[in-house]
């Protein structure tokens, strides 16, 4: 017997046992619902952190701090250095506990193949900033620029490297500053203002830093970092730092240090490097990596109570499979007598089990996706997320899906065809 | 030619043993119509059984065109059925839910005919038992007549050497019966094909050329009313 014989007789059997077909495949479905919906949240989810990390930091930049020191368990003894712990900059505070990168680190790092800059966190503390018949607004942080870090503008943008008299405002600063709208806000001066931490109490010195804006960033659902900062080039960072910081204590410690290596594929390398020399270092793909250990074991939760509920609708195959064998025994006695071979029988049972596998894998992904297009829209607005789909149905995952329930249907459906293929064909034919 | 020789069929072991053919043996010409003659129990249906394949008595031989198809191999015993050999059963074995066209079709999947040539047979098949105008109809539709004569249709569809009919009357009025009858052997005359009727009904046995009265599972007589095959009658003293 032809193939497409025996399929197009399968489907039809099932058409005559639609209500029982349907029911069985439904409770495939559910599984291929849970399935297909935990292959698209996770492949949504990637897609989000990956987002989130070029939003945040680029490919080519490593994070390094020093190698902190073992922490001792239980109550330390305390050492009298003579020296308040908290003298110095309030912005790298010289607590005893914490390690810290020193210029000479940095010099040690800058010589490190592949490693194109290396830029310490100055994240200067400056005092305010205004403008010209303006209130004076206390500022959160400065932070560096860095053009391979996505930012979402406003108004204004930024074609590679910010000049060291421009800054990105954010789109509150700009409202508050007096702009009408972010863009009226380009091109205008703000200044902000220094306070030097070395200088005297009674004879305080402080400077007025000015600033072109060059562009103004809106609020991102990704970023982290940025939000809120006020962005200015690294060698601008560098001069609030040195006017503010110079002469203090904490002068040339730094916490952190980004390294911008040449390319991504060596940032491992020296990643490596840097920590044989006593520095702690993070790629993005680590942080990328991190969040997505985390999505991948939700995921596999997820499957594995899709494959659950696939493990209960085996038996449910095998059941109604058992069922039809002793419903049809005449055809089967009828089919055989008119010398139909037993592998063919077999296989008219098979491809009947493969068709509800089929049917339930295309209604319960079919749910699943019209389900996630009716998903995407409320979560995104619940999370604010602007344009990022959360579930991503992916067709080649969909296909896998269907294609890995009819195998699974036909494995199930082995034993009830096995039965209709040992059927004696007189014994069947006695039955009236 | 069908040749039957010494076949022995036995059901169950040692004490409970009951032998259903007790050493049958007898011959039939190419084209003959036959009539199985024997009351319920008498083994008639086990004879069908056993010279159709779908049996295997542990004795014997059935050899059919030269060849003893019970020392074929499954798969050859059912490539001889679907080739050569035609059913008709008492209580039709219509699929219900299929149509009358499907129905008759099933012979031709089985037997790897073509898709093309198989449209023109089931037509011709339809038009054999006049059932054209039904093609497209579901089965369960049908009345019982009309229903044993799709299951005729089913049997000639391939063109076999021979039809078993097993009481092909038997759940059919004395009018529609008639009809089925007067088909069968028409069909048997036209074209040659040898007809096997298994049968309780001597009225129908009588239509036949040869009668096989079955008794106990022994042949208790043979009679050919076929002038031209008359020196084949004798008398088989049990």
């Amino acid at each position: 017997m032809r193939l497409t014989d025996t399929i197009k007789r399968a489907g039809r059997s099932l058409r005559n046992a639609k209500a029982r077909t349907l029911l069985t495949s439904l409770a495939i479905g559910v599984g291929a619902f849970t399935i297909t919906l935990s292959l698209a949240a996770g492949q949504g989810g990637r897609a989000y952190t990956d987002e989130i990390v070029t939003a945040n930091t680029s490919v080519n930049e490593l994070l390094v701090t020093k190698k902190q020191p073992e922490a001792n368990s239980g109550p330390k003894k305390y050492e009298d250095t003579g020296v308040s712990a908290m003298a110095g900059s309030m912005s790298n505070p010289g607590a005893a506990d914490i390690a810290y990168l020193t210029q000479d680190d940095i010099k040690a790092m800058e010589k490190l193949n592949n490693v194109t800059s290396v830029s310490p966190n100055y994240s200067p503390s400056v005092r305010y900033i205004t403008r010209e018949g303006q209130d004076r607004y206390v500022v959160e942080s400065v932070s560096t620029f860095s053009p391979s870090v996505t930012l979402k503008y406003a108004a204004g943008s930024v074609d590679g490297n910010l000049a060291n008299d421009e800054i990105i405002l954010t789109e509150e600063y700009a409202k508050v500053l007096g702009f009408s709208n972010p863009s009226d806000a380009i091109g205008k001066t703000v200044e902000i203002r220094a306070d030097k931490l070395s200088a005297p109490v009674s004879a305080p010195e402080n400077k007025l830093f000015p600033f072109k804006v060059k562009a103004v960033s809106s609020k991102s659902g990704f970023a982290f970092r940025a939000q809120g900062s006020l962005l200015v080039s690294n060698d601008a960072a560098r001069e609030l730092y040195e006017y503010i910081n110079k002469d203090t204590r904490a002068y040339g410690n730094f916490l952190l240090a980004s390294v911008q290596v040449n390319d991504e594929k060596n940032a491992t390398s020296v990643k490596d490097e840097l920590s044989t020399k006593g520095f702690e270092a993070q790629t993005a793909e680590d942080v990328l990596g991190a969040i997505n250990t985390f999505i991948n074991v939700l995921q596999g939760i997820l499957i594995g109570f899709g494959a659950l509920a696939v493990l209960t609708s085996i038996f449910g195959i095998i059941n109604t499979q058992y069922i039809s064998v002793l419903e049809r025994t005449q055809q089967i006695g009828l089919m055989k007598a008119l010398g139909m071979r037993r592998r063919d029988v077999g296989r008219l049972f098979k491809f009947e089990a493969a068709w509800i596998g089929f049917l339930g894998g295309a209604i319960g992904s079919g749910m699943a996706v019209i389900a996630g297009l009716i998903a995407n829209p409320l979560i995104n607005s619940a999370l604010k997320l602007e344009d990022v789909t959360l579930l991503q149905f992916n067709p080649i995952a969909v296909a896998s899906v269907i294609i890995g329930l009819m195998i699974i249907a036909i494995a199930a459906g082995i034993l009830p065809a096995r039965k209709a293929a040992k059927l004696d064909p007189i014994e069947a034919l006695r039955t009236e | 030619m069908i040749e039957v020789k010494n076949v022995t069929k036995t059901y169950g072991k040692k004490q409970n043993a009951f032998i259903a053919l007790d050493n049958v043996s007898f011959t039939i010409p190419d084209g003959a119509s036959v009539a199985i003659l024997g009351k319920s129990g008498s083994g008639k249906s086990t004879l069908m059984h056993a010279m159709s394949g779908l049996d295997r008595p542990e004795k014997g031989e059935v050899v059919i065109d030269g060849e003893d198809i019970l020392k074929l191999k499954t798969k050859q015993v059912d490539k001889f059925r679907a080739s050569k050999i035609g059913f008709i059963f008492q209580s039709f074995f219509v699929q219900a839910n299929e149509t009358v066209s499907d129905n008759v079709s099933l012979p031709l999947e089985i037997a790897d005919i073509p898709r093309g040539e198989r449209k023109k047979k089931i037509q011709a098949a339809l038009e054999g038992v006049d059932l054209s105008e039904k093609i497209g109809s579901k089965a369960k539709n049908l009345s019982g007549g009309q229903k044993q004569r799709l299951a005729v249709a089913r049997a000639i569809v391939n063109s076999p050497q021979i039809i078993f009919a097993d009481e092909p009357t038997g759940n059919l009025d004395s009018v529609t019966g008639d009809k089925v009858e007067k088909m069968l052997f028409g069909y048997n005359k036209k074209n040659g094909v040898t007809l096997i009727i298994v049968t309780h009904d001597p009225e129908l046995a009588a239509k036949c050329d040869i009668q096989i009265n079955i008794k106990d599972g022994k042949v208790e007589s043979i009679r050919d009313t076929k002038p031209a095959t008359k020196q084949h009658t004798r008398k088989v003293v049990s």
